[in-house]
């Protein structure tokens, strides 16, 4: 459990977590040591829709290292879906081996269990099944057409007050279902500890989401069932549910009764774990001749599965980045025989924000004004444009104007096609992006030993985001106690509870908890001082001063009473305090954002179709930067993911086959080192009052919000050519 | 659309894999994985008889330490390293040689360990991210992918380490273009190339 | 991964009379040992060759041998391949990542399958993989595949780079048969269209043992290039690659070479363009002739008509970079 605990002096500073990292150390959740383990194999459906008609096993089970098989035949009791109804309240998603029908291609419907990897592996392909076929649609682009919009939110204004506006762009959007795909592939084990105990080690953003999921699944108590993932392998969203594959694992530990890992192949990374859906977008944008924007109609479909449905809300963004005093946003879903969609990284808000992006940089180059001053003269700087309320901080317009420095948009000649380099053309263009900023719920407890170091502890994950690094800077600067006398420990649901890291809500929502137990701990400590020296008597946290060594007051910081006094005289073991947070009144106040403007130059061959980004900028406003470096890691991480979204990625999908085909990591390409420049990143660095204690508003997902649209806008620029379908693929250029 | 000219054989093949996709009612009975070759071949059998597994002797050093066992042929030398000698720091991120996440060196060389048979690499010496830390103390690399925060999630990171060290030795560390085009065989998906082509600057300049 | 046996053999002779149905040869085992997961290709045996062939790169006279078991990355640091034949070293260095590059062997590359999705995934018909069962990709989703030289049958692309190096300069394919003797196929005619017979990608007899690659002697060591267009800018395959190659007289081609990967069923030589440039100027506008003799006669599949757009620019712009040199 200790994990976050290296001590030695020669290593240099970083993240909490780092040597873990460098060294192989840190356990993923495959990585765990679990006595009497065996391995577990899911073998797909080969076909898109239909029912099992048969299984036979007989092959497989003649392969000698075999335990035992799961499927809907044969499987162990799960309470929770022990009928119907409880299915279908359990709001799992896939009722795997519950059912013989078939959803989509790849749909998991056997399970193999063996002694060794390689047994459980070749045993997989041993199986025989037969299907009843039916019918099926996996294709997006061919049958949207026919399926209606809805009303998504309240309309503003009027749709037609602006009909007849001297200025209208009205274009589609294509995005292409992009794949969540992080390094480390999901994994289980599962040990059934006892009758009615499990422990679960598993790849999630959230370990108290996967015990709230399971644990009724199979009337376990919740406490009786720990989850652990202290090192999280990349999620970008495929973490935040329980996927099919976890309960298969359960179910496969409770049918040999054995300890079960279960890790995912790369293929069934593209359908066992959701993606980005596809989606279609139609914009309508109109403005006066000063570039006053007038209204904006933005309708926009998803895909979903059709077992349940996803919305991926992509016209949310549209509300909350500029004034539009007519607003009218529509969507819909389309169902088809794939498998579910969920949040990827910006969800919604990335995919609506291309579009609209895209469109006022259209406009721009229409009403013959630079592409920045039309978003500075529209952005709602001053309040939240749907619900009125002041922003409790907002620098999106800082954001723009020192990008525009940093990538030198001075030298951009205004006109598209007019900057070249023998076959290359030249082009700059910018977007940006923003997203609501939240904070959720968080409890949190530190620890404190008699020697003066403390332990600060919450079931919250780390996914590569630096929140352990977050805490310990928390707890050093609200506490005072030296960095080198605080460790860390997340990632385990024993751990005081904590919602999943996500949304950009991790370093929100954990800081306060962070405060409130930093503060929780002084006034612990000043309660058994005041027993030695009755000074520290009813003092207020920020009146108390704890060191290395011992409590003073602020009043007179030479002032110590000892840690070791403090134990001593009170005969103390550990002293721990546990505290949550979570929003409040200010909620009704004020409205939350985080934001960035992001600026690109690129160089297109037109000869070749290839796109070159020289350089990619990204300013963010994200409150107080807790840790610049992490936080700057993660803004070019995520313009990295936009690079990936912007030229290159794609879920690709055979119509006629009804199912996914190049589902590995040489078929749906994501960038390499490569493919992205040294990226340029700048953060406003300026507290939000009002979100939490420390005034950190979160940034995974406005580093990736709009950063597709600034690459395509200066595709445009460099070409002329207007491309609003993604990904750009050079052949997208030459054709 | 222009096709090519097709002789009268061809052209019935074609005709009978259109009446496969046709077939898209009724029962079709399919082996879950098994192609064609490998089902005619048991056809032959009239008793299926499944395979077992087979194993050969194995001689070989991880990190400077001598290990000899049976192991299964099918064993690569990523799976041996993680799930039988309890070396779980290279990474399994594809597990068909499109990330990198698994490199180790093997006699030196930075290699793929998912395509290494394991059988394969008897009597070589391998180094993985466990063994370059030198009593303890760090290796270079290590430090400086933690002063350049040269990672996020961690888990392409000692492929990445792995590949760099390699990328210096091998002499391809002299421009940030050079690095990156050299360290493109190490997918990282949280994107940190910053980072990463930072720290292999450090050590190539110190 | 179905089981297997594993011999290992120092010796080429031994190699050859060793070898039999589902028994196969595997060297650096990069693409086998991926095909054994797919379950695409399913041996009962493996001959392990690494140390019964040369792994290095000889000069006879101005020409070399290059070793069977030469490692790709070997190839690219040779200092008479850099020196004489660098389009060879190009084209190695365009393909792959370093780590597969330190790994696969020359004869390896040469006999790599194709990397169509289709033929990767045992789910779906491929004519390669299961003959009779059909291509999907024909009007599926054929925007990797091919653009020449294809069938009904089959559209995949041969995945190479080193191969349309060696194809420009001429190389020739030493091989050991079954019955031991040792014989040449030149290397043009070493890899095979697809016709109705897709299984089989290349020439080479039954159970025969490529043993060296010979690059004979050649006045390209000067004005070569080799371009790559890909979807990302390293560690994909081509959508479409060019080696171009120049031997000049001041600004006159005396002879030239141009041949593509990613656009047929196997490493493809431009040959009317490359007759085409012999005896012209080296200037832009011949290039752009040439380039539009390359693609004239293409014929693109439903989603690759890119193609011949993107090979006419590829093939202008490789023949330019030679000039750079």
């Amino acid at each position: 459990m200790r994990f976050f605990d290296k001590q030695n002096k020669v290593i240099p500073e970083g993240r909490v977590e780092a040597v873990d990292k460098v060294t192989g150390g840190g356990k993923y959740a495959a990585e765990y040591k679990v006595d009497n383990l065996c391995y577990g194999i899911l073998v797909d459906s080969t076909i898109p829709s239909g029912s099992i008609k048969n299984i036979d096993l007989t092959k497989a089970q003649q392969v000698k290292g075999v335990v035992g098989f799961v499927t809907h035949l044969q499987k162990p009791n799960v309470p929770g879906f022990a009928t119907e109804d409880l299915i279908k309240q359990s709001r799992f998603g896939l009722p795997i081996f519950h059912t013989d029908k078939i959803y989509f291609k790849g749909q998991p419907i056997a399970l193999v269990i063996a002694e060794t990897l390689e047994d459980a592996t070749y045993a997989a392909t041993l199986i025989e099944v037969e299907y009843n076929t039916a019918s099926f649609q996996v294709d997006f682009d061919a049958v949207h057409h026919n399926i209606p919009l809805q009303e998504a939110g309240r309309e503003r204004g009027q749709i037609d007050s602006w009909r007849n506006a001297p200025y209208v762009i009205e274009e589609e959007y294509n995005i292409k279902s992009e794949v969540h795909n992080p390094m480390e592939m999901h994994a289980t084990i599962a040990e059934w500890t006892g009758e009615r105990h499990l422990k679960l080690y598993d790849k999630t953003q959230g370990v108290n989401n996967v015990q709230q999921v399971i644990a009724p699944l199979f009337n376990l108590e919740k406490e009786n069932l720990e989850v652990v993932s202290e090192f999280v392998g990349g999620g970008f969203g495929s973490g935040l549910r329980v996927w099919p594959h976890v309960l298969a694992t359960v179910m496969a530990a409770k049918q040999v009764s054995r300890p079960v890992k279960l890790m995912l192949t790369r293929p069934q990374m593209f359908t066992g774990t959701g993606y980005r859906p596809a989606s279609w977008q139609k914009i309508k944008l109109g403005a006066d001749a000063s570039g006053k924007f007038l209204g904006i109609h933005h309708q926009a479909k998803n895909e979903t599965s059709l077992y349940e449905r996803f919305s991926d809300q992509i016209t949310r963004v549209t509300r909350l980045i500029y004034n539009f005093d007519n607003l009218k946003t529509e969507d819909a879903l389309v169902p088809l025989n794939l498998s579910a969609a969920t949040w990827m990284r910006g969800p919604g808000d990335c995919t609506g924000d291309f579009a609209i992006e895209c469109a006022i940089d259209e406009l721009s180059y229409k009403l013959k004004m630079d592409p920045v001053d039309l978003r500075s003269k529209n952005i709602a700087a001053t309040h939240h444009p749907e619900n009125k309320l002041p922003w409790s901080s907002n620098y999106l317009l800082e954001c723009i104007s020192i990008g525009a420095k940093h990538i030198g948009w001075d030298n951009r000649s205004p006109m598209p096609n007019s900057m070249k380099d023998g076959d290359w053309q030249i082009g700059y263009g910018m977007a940006v992006g923003m997203w609501n900023a939240g904070r959720n719920k968080t409890s949190a407890a530190i620890k404190m030993l008699a020697d003066g170091r403390i332990i600060v502890q919450t079931a919250m994950t780390d996914i590569g985001t630096g929140t352990g690094t977050g805490m310990k800077n928390i707890a050093h600067e609200t506490t005072g106690i030296p960095q080198d006398k605080i460790t860390v420990e997340l990632g385990n649901s024993s751990l005081p509870p904590a919602p999943s890291q996500g949304g950009s809500t991790g370093m929100s929502s954990v800081s306060g908890a962070i405060v409130e137990a930093s503060n929780a701990l002084k006034l612990k400590l000043a309660e058994y001082a005041a027993l030695i020296n009755i000074d520290f008597r009813n003092l207020s946290p920020d009146a108390i001063l704890l060191s290395g060594k011992g409590i003073s007051r602020k009043e007179n910081p030479n002032e110590t009473v000892t840690y070791a006094d403090l134990w001593e005289q009170n005969k103390l073991d550990n002293v721990v305090v546990e505290a949550t947070s979570g929003p409040g009144e200010e909620r009704k106040k004020y409205a939350f954002c985080s934001s960035a403007a992001h600026f690109c130059q690129v160089r297109v061959n037109v000869k070749t179709g290839k796109v070159k980004i020289e350089k990619l900028v990204c300013i963010a406003d994200g409150g107080k930067i807790v840790n610049e470096k992490a936080a700057a890691n993660q803004m070019s991480g995520a313009a990295v993911g936009g690079i990936g979204m912007a030229l290159m990625e794609e879920k690709l999908i055979d119509a006629k086959i009804g199912g996914l085909i190049g589902d590995d990591l040489a078929g749906y390409h994501f960038p390499v080192n490569a493919d992205a420049p040294m990226i340029d990143v700048h953060f406003i660095g300026k507290p939000d009052p009002y979100i939490n204690p420390t005034g950190a508003k979160g940034l995974g997902e406005v580093g990736i919000i709009g950063t597709a649209a600034a690459i395509a806008n200066a595709i445009y620029h460099a070409t002329g050519k207007r491309l609003r379908n993604l990904p750009i693929t050079p052949d997208t250029i030459v054709g | 659309m222009i096709r090519v000219k097709i002789n009268p054989i061809m052209a019935k093949n074609e005709k009978l894999s259109r009446r496969f996709f046709l077939k898209t009612t009724g029962v079709l009975t399919l082996l879950a994985a098994i192609p064609a070759s490998l089902k005619s071949a048991y056809k032959q059998v009239k008793d299926f008889i499944v395979i077992q597994k087979k194993t050969a002797p194995l001689t070989i050093s991880v990190n400077k330490k001598a290990y000899t066992l049976d192991s299964d042929t099918r064993t690569t030398l990523l799976d041996l390293l993680r799930e039988n000698l309890a070396l779980t720091g290279t990474k399994k991120g594809c597990d068909h040689g499109q990330c990198g996440a698994c490199t180790v060196h093997v006699d030196g060389e930075r290699v793929l360990s998912c395509l290494t048979l394991s059988a394969m690499v008897s009597g070589k010496e391998v180094t993985t991210i466990e063994g370059i830390a030198n009593d303890g103390q760090l290796h270079p690399m290590q430090e400086a992918f933690i002063v350049c925060d040269g990672f996020q999630c961690g888990y392409c990171t000692p492929g990445q380490i792995m590949s760099a060290i390699a990328c210096i030795k091998e002499g391809h560390a002299n421009s940030v273009t050079e690095i990156k085009e050299h360290m493109s065989g190490n997918l990282c998906r949280c994107g940190a190339y910053n980072g990463i082509v930072e720290s292999i600057q450090k050590v190539a300049t110190s | 991964m179905k089981p297997f046996n594993l011999i290992k053999t120092k010796d080429p002779k031994d190699a050859v009379s060793q070898k039999k149905e589902q028994v196969q040869y595997i060297a650096g085992g990069t693409n086998l040992v991926d095909l054994m997961k797919k379950n695409i290709q399913l041996p009962d045996t493996l001959l392990d060759i690494t140390d019964a062939l040369s792994r290095q790169v000889d000069n006879q006279g101005r020409a070399i041998q290059i070793g069977a078991m030469t490692r790709n990355a070997t190839v690219a640091t040779n200092v008479m391949i850099l020196r004489d034949f660098p389009l060879i070293a190009k084209a190695v260095l365009a393909g792959a990542s370093p780590q597969i590059r330190n790994m696969a062997s020359t004869a390896g590359n040469l006999l790599q399958r194709t990397r169509c999705p289709y033929f990767y995934d045992v789910t779906t018909a491929c004519n390669k993989r299961k003959p009779g069962s059909g291509c999907s990709a024909y009007d599926g989703h054929n925007r990797m595949s091919a653009v020449v030289g294809y069938s009904a049958d089959c559209v995949a692309v041969h995945p190479s780079d080193l191969c349309v190096g060696l194809v420009a300069l001429n190389a020739k394919v030493h091989i050991t048969g079954k019955d031991q003797k040792e014989s040449v196929i030149p290397f043009q005619e070493f890899h095979r269209l697809p016709g109705n017979t897709p299984h089989l990608d290349n020439n080479l007899p039954e159970h025969a043992l490529i043993t060296s690659i010979e690059v004979p002697e050649n006045l390209f060591g000067k004005n070569c290039a080799y371009l790559k267009i890909r979807d990302r800018d390293s560690y994909a395959f081509a959508l479409v690659s060019v080696a171009a190659a120049l031997h000049l007289d001041g600004d006159r081609i005396i002879e030239a070479r141009l041949a593509s990967g990613g656009v047929a069923h196997k490493p493809w030589r431009w040959l009317q363009a490359e007759q085409f440039l012999k005896g012209k100027r080296a200037t832009a506008s011949t290039f752009g002739e040439a380039a539009k003799l390359v693609v004239k006669d293409l014929k693109p599949l439903t989603h690759n008509g890119f193609k011949i757009d993107m090979l006419r620019g590829a093939v202008e712009t490789a023949l330019g970079q030679c000039l750079l040199d």
